[in-house]
């Protein structure tokens, strides 16, 4: 019983998941089997038998009453951890790209460098264009990060308490906008390479035609400037702390 | 037929509708208040055109008529702004309300799975005792 055994264990795995059922049993048993994580699965308003499948494998299982996107469906899942007091969020995909067997890695080095997030990143993955857009991307923000848009991640509770909060709540993905609210409340972000497979079914929710990559950029180039000012000024105070302590 | 009185005619009757709609409860709060505050506009100027050229005068805008199409052109752009605020508000509103109640009902069925399994621990809850919510369009 999920309920029972947040009490037990600290660490959660959220998996966002909409129409996923062929692979979304497979990937919540092989999380469970990890053994250090309870696992919930947020379903997105899937028409498949995505919830049924999921809870059947062992995870506790969330079902929004209408879909809220991918990042929507992620938040839900921090402030269920939040709720339960668990102390680590992992999150992964349920398309089976992520391995479940990554997670034990994530986690020790979001203990062992002592930073907020860690996002786990697959270099070889990438297309010409994905790469293009991150080098744009990291132009825009001044931030180093390899690979924006990967759904595996490992959060710590300061991390999940800035996303769980009503600032996230109009953010559409988890990429650059989470990223960004991210180093604006000064959390510390590692990245950990990873091995991930391609996509054994659908497609992906960003990079699936060239309508979406440009509103997806439009959009996520707008969001850079809502938050540019912000973040500079965040980026000075912190500059000038550190200096004090020196 | 005057230009005055199709002026007063199309203004009373742009401020007629208006107030109807306010008194029928159709709008609130601001937004009753906004309404009758460009109807009474609309009535003034409807039926007292020089106002216009008074104000033209005023404002040192060589032809006057134009100045209430800007006026109005600004207004309706705040508008819009302010609607487009209003909708980002409850957009995020809307995300954390379904959000907060999917958790709850995800506690609601593990809580209710628990009880069955423990009988005579806590009470149990019998779906009987959920009270429906009237209509779906009142949520």
């Amino acid at each position: 019983m999920p309920a029972s055994a947040a009490s037990q264990r600290s660490i959660l795995a959220v998996i966002p998941a909409r129409n996923e059922a062929p692979t979304v049993a497979d990937i919540v048993r092989r999380t469970l089997a990890g053994g250090q994580c309870d696992v919930l699965v947020v379903n997105d308003a899937s028409t498949d038998e995505t919830a049924g499948l999921a809870e059947a494998a062992g995870a506790a299982v969330i079902d929004l009453p209408f879909s809220l996107g991918a990042w929507g469906a992620t938040q839900t899942g921090m402030r269920y951890a939040q709720r339960n007091r668990y102390r680590t969020v992992v999150t992964l995909d349920a398309d089976g790209q992520h391995h479940p067997e990554e997670l034990p890695a994530l986690l020790k080095s979001l203990r062992r460098t002592g930073s907020n997030v860690v996002i786990g990143t697959y270099s070889a993955r990438m297309s010409a264009a994905r790469r293009l857009a991150g080098r744009y991307f990291r132009l825009l923000t001044q931030m180093n990060v390899q690979d924006f848009t990967s759904g595996l991640r490992a959060y710590d509770r300061r991390a999940v308490r800035a996303l769980a909060s009503r600032e996230a709540s109009l953010l559409d993905y988890q990429d650059m906008g989470v990223l960004m609210l991210l180093s604006k409340k000064g959390l510390i972000l590692h990245e950990v390479p990873t091995l991930m497979s391609p996509r054994r079914t659908g497609a992906s929710r960003v990079f699936a035609s060239w309508l979406l990559v440009a509103r997806y950029m439009l959009h996520t180039t707008v969001l850079c400037f809502a938050q540019l000012g912000v973040r500079s000024r965040v980026l000075f105070r912190s500059q000038t702390a550190r200096r004090g302590t020196a | 037929m005057n230009s005055q009185l199709t002026a007063g005619v199309i203004g009373a009757l742009l401020a007629g509708a208006i107030l109807y709609l306010v008194r029928r409860d159709h709008m609130h709060g601001s937004y009753a208040l906004w309404w009758l505050a460009i109807a009474a506009a609309i009535l003034i100027l409807g039926v007292f055109p020089p106002v216009i050229d008074w104000l033209g005068s005023i404002t040192g805008i060589s032809y006057p008529p134009v100045l209430p199409i800007i006026v109005g052109i600004g207004m309706i752009l705040i508008r819009m702004l302010r609607t487009d605020i209003d909708r980002s508000r409850q957009e995020r509103q809307l995300r954390r309300l379904a959000q907060k109640l999917a958790i709850l009902e995800q506690e609601l069925s593990s809580v209710r799975r628990d009880s069955a399994s423990e009988p005579g621990a806590t009470p149990r809850i019998k779906s009987a005792q959920v009270i429906p919510l009237s209509k779906p369009s009142d949520v």
